[in-house]
């Protein structure tokens, strides 16, 4: 699934710095394992909002990988109020895995 | 797409400070309780219930099954619940009392001295129970969502406090001129070791596994209906047990008992077994292999126990040697093989949160599996399985060397586990 944008360059140069977030469970990074639904930027506002889940609503890892997507976006756009918005639906299922990720996976 | 929660600062997870204590006793527990075994390696040539053997086993249920079970749940039950834990003052407290209790319940039972270390250690741990007990109460009653998963492990807990409270009135029962049960402690020997193996262990095994096996195996499978239907079988057969053996008087019917635990296993097999055919990830690592494993070594022990009591009940006459490998494989095989499998599952992720929370996005880190030495978990597992073969061999055939080889294996085995154990703790950032 690619991920939703209303920007497409800002939503390019996002969805490239996620690819440095890794699950570190299954050692995919979240673009890749279809993790990350949509990135809305707010132009005027300077604000990005990116709704995003998690393999299991249980994650232990959960609070970390939701920070490392925080810290990245406000990396990649320090004047930007950046919030992560954690969503279970849809839930997350094997189908949102990209090809390259499938490859990692055996699949 | 339904809009979710914002992400805020509210941390859910419970901090590694409480966590880690609990890891590092039990592992130390682990390598003393190996130590034990190889010294008193001559002990398993007769009977079960003598000084070394109840120091050992008190040693390898309460300072390493337990302590480890209860340092990992308090890290995994916010997870389950969704709910952050109530209160980490009641963790370490409930830390510091088994801790203090531990070893001198331990030495009581070494040099069989039921007096004041004993029943010190006793009050300690009931007392690190019912701190653990009312923590997670509070913070299962403040969760939004009901969860069969949260049910067995408050349920397990609750068996823990009856197993606990039973072996403090065991040992005053040892007390010359004290006598606070009708029968001789023996007598009351195998529903504290019940209660404790399925009540405290068995149930909640299931409950913490049914989560974190699909989890791990990153599988969707999920059945709250056979996981409902597990643990009222599981209930019912240790309620059964009590009704018909001490209070009905009818062992003749205990295999109904039997017939419910069995069922119960087989069904938790059965999920298990689905999760992992329904796994996103084909490969599977080591450490999941041996929690897997684990799952599977749980028929062991009761088929043993099915010939414990067929024999009992054919001969009346207890077969010892039985029993101490029903014992053995339940304490040295099952749960050791699930915490040897679990703890390089959720030790390294403890850390890895600690040493790199909020770094992934700034530069590369090193995966949580990076974090021990996988060589070594290769030897450790290599060690570890014929060490609880020939021992198990040396305890049918009574062949002292059976039991000094599998003995020294097992502890080969536990210094390369509190190797990985430290390697992991000890972890430091790796500077970019």
């Amino acid at each position: 699934m690619s991920v939703e944008t209303n920007n497409n360059i800002k939503g390019a140069i996002a969805e490239a710095v996620l690819e440095h977030v890794y699950d570190p469970e299954i050692g995919l990074n979240v673009v890749s394992l279809g993790l990350i639904y949509s990135l809305i930027f707010d132009d005027e506002a300077l604000k990005v909002n990116c709704t995003m889940t998690l393999t299991t609503e249980f994650c232990p890892m959960g609070e970390s990988i939701t920070g490392n997507v925080k810290t990245s976006l406000e990396g990649a756009f320090p004047d930007h109020q950046v919030e992560v918005i954690l969503t279970f639906e849809p839930a997350w299922s094997f189908e949102l895995i990209d090809e390259e990720g499938r490859k990692f996976l055996g699949r | 797409m339904i809009p979710g929660q914002s992400v805020g600062n509210t941390a859910k997870t419970t901090s590694y400070k409480v966590v880690l204590p609990f890891y590092i006793y039990a592992a130390i527990s682990f390598l003393v309780s190996a130590v034990l075994l190889l010294l008193s390696s001559e002990a398993f040539l007769g009977h079960y219930f003598q000084p070394k053997i109840l120091a050992i086993t008190h040693m390898m249920a309460l300072g390493w099954g337990t302590m480890i079970i209860l340092g990992a749940s308090h890290q995994l039950v916010p997870v389950i619940i969704e709910q952050k834990l109530h209160s980490n003052i009641l963790a370490y407290c409930s830390f510091v009392f088994a801790a203090i209790g531990i070893p001198l319940l331990v030495y009581g039972f070494y040099v069989f001295d039921m007096g004041h270390p004993a029943k010190w250690g006793g009050r300690f741990i009931l007392l690190a129970i019912i701190t653990y007990l009312i923590n997670l109460g509070i913070s299962i009653s403040k969760s939004k969502t009901e969860n069969i998963h949260a049910i067995f492990v408050f349920t397990s807990v609750v068996w823990l406090l009856i197993t606990a409270s039973l072996g403090l009135v065991l040992v005053y029962n040892f007390s010359p001129g004290l006598h606070l049960l009708p029968h001789d402690s023996l007598h009351y020997l195998p529903l504290h070791v019940h209660a404790g193996i399925i009540g405290w262990f068995l149930l909640l095994t299931i409950g913490v596994g049914s989560r974190l096996i699909p989890m791990f195996l990153i599988s969707k499978y999920t059945n709250k209906k056979l996981l409902n239907w597990i643990f009222i079988l599981i209930n019912l057969s240790l309620l059964s047990y009590i009704l018909l053996f001490y209070v009905a008087n009818i062992p003749q019917l205990i295999y109904l008992s039997w017939c419910m635990l069995l069922a119960g296993i087989i069904l938790f097999v059965y999920y298990c077994r689905s999760a992992y055919i329904q796994r996103i990830r084909r490969q599977v690592d080591d450490q999941m292999k041996i929690s897997l494993l684990s799952v599977f070594m749980m028929l062991v022990p009761i088929i043993l126990l099915f010939l414990v009591i067929l024999i009992l009940s054919l001969f009346s006459k207890e077969s010892v040697s039985l029993s101490m490998s029903y014992g053995f494989l339940i304490l040295f095989g099952w749960i050791t093989a699930i915490i040897l499998g679990m703890t390089f599952k959720t030790l390294p992720f403890i850390i890895w949160n600690k040493v790199y929370h909020r770094r992934s996005g700034m530069g590369k880190t090193p995966n949580p599996k990076d974090l021990f030495n996988d060589k070594v978990f290769k030897v450790m597992g290599l060690a570890y399985l014929p060490a609880l073969i020939i021992f198990v061999a040396g305890i049918l055939t009574k062949i002292l060397l059976l039991l000094q080889l599998g003995a020294s294996l097992m502890l080969i085995a536990a210094v390369l586990y509190v190797f990985n154990v430290f390697k992991v703790v000890t972890h430091q950032a790796i500077k970019q």
